[in-house]
């Protein structure tokens, strides 16, 4: 496998640069705190792209140094991304003043697709801890596309109208479900994949950007109506 | 039930569902995995590629010519 091209970097550097216009535009618009755990997904995010790239000019595209930088911060990036998303939750289901639930409910299914993770690679004989790493980061990617589709229904449901929380929520949907069509492609068309990979890199430019502009154009009081879109008159 | 007793059935259904969605998605792959983190370029899979040379899996090898599977 030859190493990334000019553009395979240059979407890489687009990507970083959203990320951090993100936790800019958060800072400007003093939503930092209000969103401290996406912020600090973004921040985190920013901080792995440093690690990844100074390893892969050190040691190249396909040296063990680089595989195993990027999916064990592939899969710290998954956990930080999964509490980012359980804040989302918290924020939505404020009202139900259930935070303790939510917390106890975070860490259970945390340690569920861990335990789940454990039990598929535990008869691997050879490198099983970087099988449970890979294995625990793809676990918790599908636990989040059913968590943000289901934090998708308690919007509706709720009758949710902060316009920002509700962007933000239907962008980590939309990533989500750009990755798994990205996935399903590379597999049902295997003779493109060398241009899905390009489209799955730009695809994780996708998130920072929605983020960006839900913290730089959505005001915190903005209110839209998602559950008059779901109304069915009888 | 209790509280608490709901927020575990919960859990565990959207574990179920996650991992069903997951099987259902994986089992038509090639192997390769799904990475949702920026946009660094993908490198292959820890076990597809490493220092160390990867041993031959117990099945596959042997001195023993394979027999026909029982139910062919």
């Amino acid at each position: 496998m030859s190493g990334p091209g000019l553009s395979q970097y240059l979407v890489w550097c687009l990507c970083t640069l959203f990320e951090i216009a993100v936790v800019m535009c958060a800072l400007k618009k003093g939503a930092f705190r209000q969103y401290l755990l996406l912020n600090f997904y973004m921040l985190a995010s920013v901080a792995v792209t440093v690690a990844r790239f100074d390893v892969l000019t050190s040691y190249g595209f396909t040296s063990p140094q680089y595989v195993y930088v990027y999916y064990y911060s592939d899969a710290l990036l998954t956990i930080f991304l999964y509490f980012a998303l359980a804040s989302l939750y918290a924020r939505v289901l404020s009202e139900l003043k259930a935070e303790r639930y939510l917390r106890f409910a975070t860490l259970l299914l945390l340690a569920g697709t861990a335990l789940f993770s454990y039990a598929v690679v535990q008869q691997s004989t050879t490198k099983l801890l970087s099988k449970f790493v890979v294995e625990l980061s793809q676990n918790l990617y599908f636990v989040g596309l059913v968590l943000t589709y289901i934090l998708w229904g308690a919007i509706l449901k709720m009758r949710e109208t902060r316009t920002r929380v509700i962007q933000l929520v239907l962008s980590l949907g939309v990533y989500f479900s750009l990755f798994a069509a990205d996935y399903a492609l590379r597999n049902l068309y295997p003779s493109t994949r060398s241009v899905l990979v390009l489209v799955q890199q730009m695809i994780g430019c996708f998130l920072p950007l929605a983020w960006a502009y839900a913290f730089w154009f959505s005001p915190e009081e903005a209110r839209l109506a998602p559950s008059r879109l779901a109304a069915v008159p009888r | 039930m209790s509280r608490k007793l709901t927020v575990l059935l919960l859990a565990m259904l959207v574990l179920v569902a996650a991992m069903s969605l997951k099987t259902a998605a994986v089992t038509h792959g090639d192997g390769s995995v799904i990475m949702a983190n920026g946009g660094a370029p993908a490198p292959p899979t820890p076990w597809k590629n490493g220092g160390a040379p990867a041993p031959p899996t117990p099945w596959k090898n042997g001195g023993a010519p394979a027999p026909p599977t029982p139910w062919k």
